[in-house]
C-alpha cells in the first residue's frame, strides 16, 4: 500500500498534471474571456481540434514547428471571426453554432487528415514538434526541479498567459468592456462602446487561445502528430474549468490542474486497475466539480441572506 | 394562413442551405483532388441503387429519427439532452448482455425484457443529469457530455472485461446473441430490421403527444417559459425530468435495436456518435417532430452514400459531416442573414433617398 501510494504521489504524477492540464488551461483562458463577454461556448472542443490538426500541418509543411504555432494562430482568428459572425451578427442559437463547430471541425480534420496524410494519419510522418525546456539550475532542488524541468515550452507560456489575462480582464479598460458586454451590455452602448465589437473581440482571442491549445496538444504533448477526435472533450473541459473558475483566470487555471491531477492520477492507477475505468475519473470529477460550484453559490446566497435579515433583527 | 407562410420560408431556405451546402462541399472536393460531379454520383449510389443500400439508409434514418426525437423531446421542456450517445450505448451493452444471460428463454420474452432494460437504463442515466438541472440548476450540457465518455469507458470496460465475448479474436465485444433472438430482417443483406416498425410506433407516439395532446402543451410552455408555466399551476420540475427520462429511454432503445437487429453483438459499432447526428437533425429542424422524420431521410441518405462514395469514388466519407454543419450554420443564421440583407437594402434606399434629396435641395438654392 504505502509503495502504491508512493508511486501515485511521485514527482512523475505532478509532472503528469501539468502536462495534461495546459492544453485545458490554455482553452479556458480563451473560454472565460467568450463568457465574461456574455457567450456561451460550447464550441470550444472544435476550435482546439482544428488549432491541433492546423498546426500539425503547418510544421508539417513549413518543417519548423515554429511555424505550425504560427498557423494554429492564424487559424485560431479565422475561427473566432466565424464563430462571432455566426453568433455576434447573425444573432444565431450559440449552443446550435457551438455543437455544430464541434461537428464541423471532427467532419473537416478527419477529411484533410486522411486527404492529406492517408488512411494511417501523421504516424508515418516526421513533423517536427516542439523542444522541451531544460533548465539547469531546477536540478539542484529535488522533488519540485523534476516536475517543473524539461517541459514544453508551452507550461511556462501558460502561466505567463494566466497572468496577463488576469491583468487584462481585471486591469484594462478593454476588459473592463468585455466584462460589461456580457453584464451591462445596454449600460455599455450608452457609454459609447459597442458591446458587439467587445463579443468580437472575445471571440477571437478565445480562437487564438484555443488554436494555442489545440497546437501544443498536437506539437507538444503528443510530440508532432494528429489523431482524429484527439481534443477529447478537452474543450468541454476547458468550459466546466472556467464556470468553476467563475471565469477567474488563476481559479480557471487551478480549475485545469486539478482536471490535470485527476488525469495524471488515472494514469498511474493504470498499474492497479483497467485503464477503461481509470479513464472516467477525470470525468466524473468535472461533474462533480459543475455540481460543487453551484452548491457553493447556493450556500453563500443563502448564508447572505440570512445574514441581512439577521441584521435587521 | 400565417403559419404555412412561415413554413413556406422556412422550405425555401432549407432548400436553399442544403443547395450551398453541396456547393461548399463540391469546391473542398475539387481544391483536394476529388472531382465533384463523380463524388456526388456516388454518393447518391451508395445510399439508393439498390434495395441494400436502400435498406441500410432506412436502418440509419431509423436511429437518426428516434435519437432526433429523443433529442426534440428534452428540448421542447427546456433541457438539452447532449448526453444520447451515453444512453444509447449503455442501453445496448445491457441490451446485449439480457440476451446472452437470458439464452434459452423464449424470443418474445428475452426481446420484452432487453427493451425493458435498455429503456431503464438509458432513462436512468439521463435522470441524474435531468435531476442535477432542476434541483440544482446544473448546466446539463455540461454533465451529459461528461457522462457520454463515462459510458464509452464504462461501456468499454464491460466488453472487455466481465461481459466479454470468449472468442479471443474479438477484443471488445459481448457475447454474440443466439441466433434466435435476431429481429427479422425484411431485406436480405441490409441491416434494416423490423425494429423499424417499433421506431415508427415511437416515432407516431412522440409526434402525437408533442403535437396533438394537453402533455406536449404543457411541455412547450415549461421550455418556452418556464416561470409563466409554474405560475399557471404546472409542476415544471416534473415534467422537465420526465422529459429527461422519456428521451433517456428513447436512447437507450435505439441501443436495444441496434444490437438485436443490425450487430447482433454489443462492439464499439454499436454507435458512433450516433446520437449527435440524431441531435443535429432535431436542431435543423427546430425540434419539429414531423419535420425530424423527414430530415433524418436526408441525413441517412448522405452518411450511408458517403460511405459508398468512399468505396467507389476515394472520397474520405467524413465530407458527410462537413456537409452536414454547413447545412446548420446556414439554417442557424437564416434569419439573422435575412436580416442583415433587409438592413443593408434598407441603408442604401435611405441613402439613396438621402442623396436625392440632397439634389433636390442643391438644385432649388441653385
Amino acid at each position: 500500500m504505502d509503495e502504491i501510494l508512493r508511486h501515485i504521489f511521485s514527482a512523475g504524477t505532478f509532472n503528469q498534471m501539468l502536462r495534461s492540464a495546459t492544453p485545458v488551461a490554455l482553452a479556458a483562458m480563451g473560454g472565460l474571456l467568450t463568457e465574461h463577454a456574455g457567450i456561451m461556448n460550447i464550441g470550444m472542443d472544435g476550435m482546439i481540434l482544428m488549432g491541433a490538426f492546423i498546426g500539425v500541418l503547418g510544421s508539417y509543411l513549413c518543417a519548423s514547428a515554429a511555424m505550425g504555432v504560427a498557423s494554429a494562430v492564424l487559424l485560431g482568428v479565422a475561427v473566432g471571426l466565424f464563430f462571432a459572425l455566426f453568433v455576434v451578427k447573425f444573432k444565431s442559437d450559440e449552443f446550435i453554432i457551438g455543437c455544430a463547430l464541434n461537428t464541423f471541425a471532427a467532419g473537416l480534420t478527419a477529411y484533410l487528415s486522411r486527404s492529406i496524410f492517408g488512411l494511417s494519419g501523421t504516424s508515418g510522418h516526421d513533423i517536427a514538434h516542439l523542444p522541451t525546456v531544460h533548465l539547469d539550475f531546477l536540478d539542484a532542488i529535488p522533488f519540485f526541479g523534476e516536475i517543473l524541468n524539461d517541459n514544453s515550452f508551452f507550461i511556462y507560456l501558460t502561466w505567463g498567459l494566466v497572468a496577463l489575462m488576469w491583468v487584462f480582464v481585471y486591469k484594462t479598460p478593454c476588459g473592463f468592456w468585455i466584462r460589461a458586454a456580457g453584464e451591462k451590455p445596454e449600460t455599455l452602448r450608452t457609454a459609447g462602446i459597442s458591446p458587439e465589437r467587445m463579443k468580437w473581440i472575445a471571440s477571437i482571442l478565445c480562437g487564438i487561445c484555443c488554436g494555442l491549445a489545440g497546437a501544443h496538444l498536437s506539437l507538444g504533448y503528443l510530440n508532432g502528430s494528429f489523431v482524429e477526435g484527439m481534443s477529447n472533450s478537452r474543450g468541454y473541459i476547458a468550459f466546466a474549468c472556467v464556470i468553476f473558475g467563475a471565469a477567474n483566470p488563476a481559479k480557471a487555471y487551478i480549475a485545469a490542474l486539478m482536471f490535470g491531477f485527476f488525469d495524471a492520477l488515472g494514469y498511474r492507477l493504470q498499474s492497479y486497475i483497467s485503464s477503461d475505468l481509470t479513464s472516467i475519473i477525470p470525468y466524473l470529477i468535472t461533474v462533480v466539480m459543475m455540481v460543487y460550484v453551484v452548491v457553493r453559490g447556493q450556500r453563500k446566497k443563502t448564508t447572505l441572506r440570512t445574514n441581512t435579515t439577521a441584521q435587521k433583527e | 394562413m400565417q403559419r404555412r407562410k412561415i413554413d413556406l420560408g422556412y422550405a425555401a431556405s432549407l432548400l436553399l442551405s442544403i443547395a450551398l451546402a453541396f456547393l461548399i462541399g463540391a469546391l473542398i472536393l475539387a481544391v483536394s483532388g476529388h472531382a465533384p460531379l463523380n463524388a456526388y454520383t456516388e454518393m447518391v449510389k451508395g445510399s439508393l441503387s439498390n434495395a441494400r443500400h436502400i435498406g441500410d439508409t432506412l436502418e440509419y434514418a431509423m436511429v437518426l429519427c428516434i435519437c432526433g426525437l429523443a433529442c426534440a423531446v428534452g428540448s421542447r421542456a427546456g433541457i438539452f439532452n447532449v448526453g444520447g450517445e451515453g444512453q444509447l450505448l449503455l442501453g445496448a451493452v445491457v441490451a446485449a448482455q439480457v440476451g446472452v444471460a437470458m439464452e434459452g428463454s423464449p424470443k418474445i420474452v428475452v426481446i420484452v425484457c432487453a427493451a425493458l432494460a435498455a429503456m431503464a437504463m438509458g432513462g436512468a442515466y439521463a435522470f441524474v443529469p435531468g435531476v442535477l438541472k432542476v434541483k440544482l440548476k446544473v448546466n446539463e450540457v455540461i454533465t451529459t457530455i461528461m457522462l457520454n465518455t463515462v459510458a464509452i469507458y464504462i461501456c468499454q470496460y464491460l466488453a472487455k472485461g466481465p461481459w466479454r465475448n470468449s472468442n479471443p479474436n474479438i477484443i471488445a465485444g459481448t457475447e454474440n446473441l443466439a441466433q434466435g433472438y435476431w429481429l427479422a430482417r425484411p431485406i436480405a443483406g441490409s441491416k434494416l430490421s423490423s425494429a423499424i416498425f417499433a421506431s415508427a410506433v415511437i416515432a407516431f407516439l412522440v409526434w402525437y403527444i408533442m403535437q396533438k395532446t394537453s402533455v406536449g402543451y404543457e411541455m412547450r410552455l415549461t421550455g418556452q417559459n418556464p416561470r409563466f408555466a409554474r405560475f399557471a399551476g404546472l409542476k415544471t420540475d416534473t415534467i422537465v425530468i420526465l422529459a429527461m427520462l422519456v428521451s433517456g429511454a428513447m436512447c437507450g432503445a435505439v441501443g436495444m435495436f441496434r444490437v438485436y437487429g443490425a450487430e447482433h453483438i454489443f462492439k464499439s459499432s454499436i454507435s458512433n456518435e450516433y446520437y449527435f447526428d440524431g441531435m443535429m437533425v432535431a436542431m435543423i429542424t427546430q425540434y419539429n417532430p414531423a419535420g425530424i422524420i423527414l430530415m433524418s431521410l436526408f441525413f441517412a441518405f448522405l452518411k450511408i452514400g458517403a460511405a459508398g462514395m468512399e468505396a467507389n469514388a476515394g472520397v474520405p466519407n467524413q465530407i458527410y459531416l462537413i456537409l452536414q454543419t454547413v447545412i446548420i450554420f446556414f439554417m442557424a443564421a437564416q434569419r439573422g442573414i435575412a436580416a442583415s440583407v433587409r438592413a443593408a437594402a434598407a441603408k442604401r434606399t435611405a441613402q439613396k433617398e438621402a442623396r436625392a434629396r440632397l439634389a433636390e435641395g442643391g438644385a432649388r438654392n441653385g
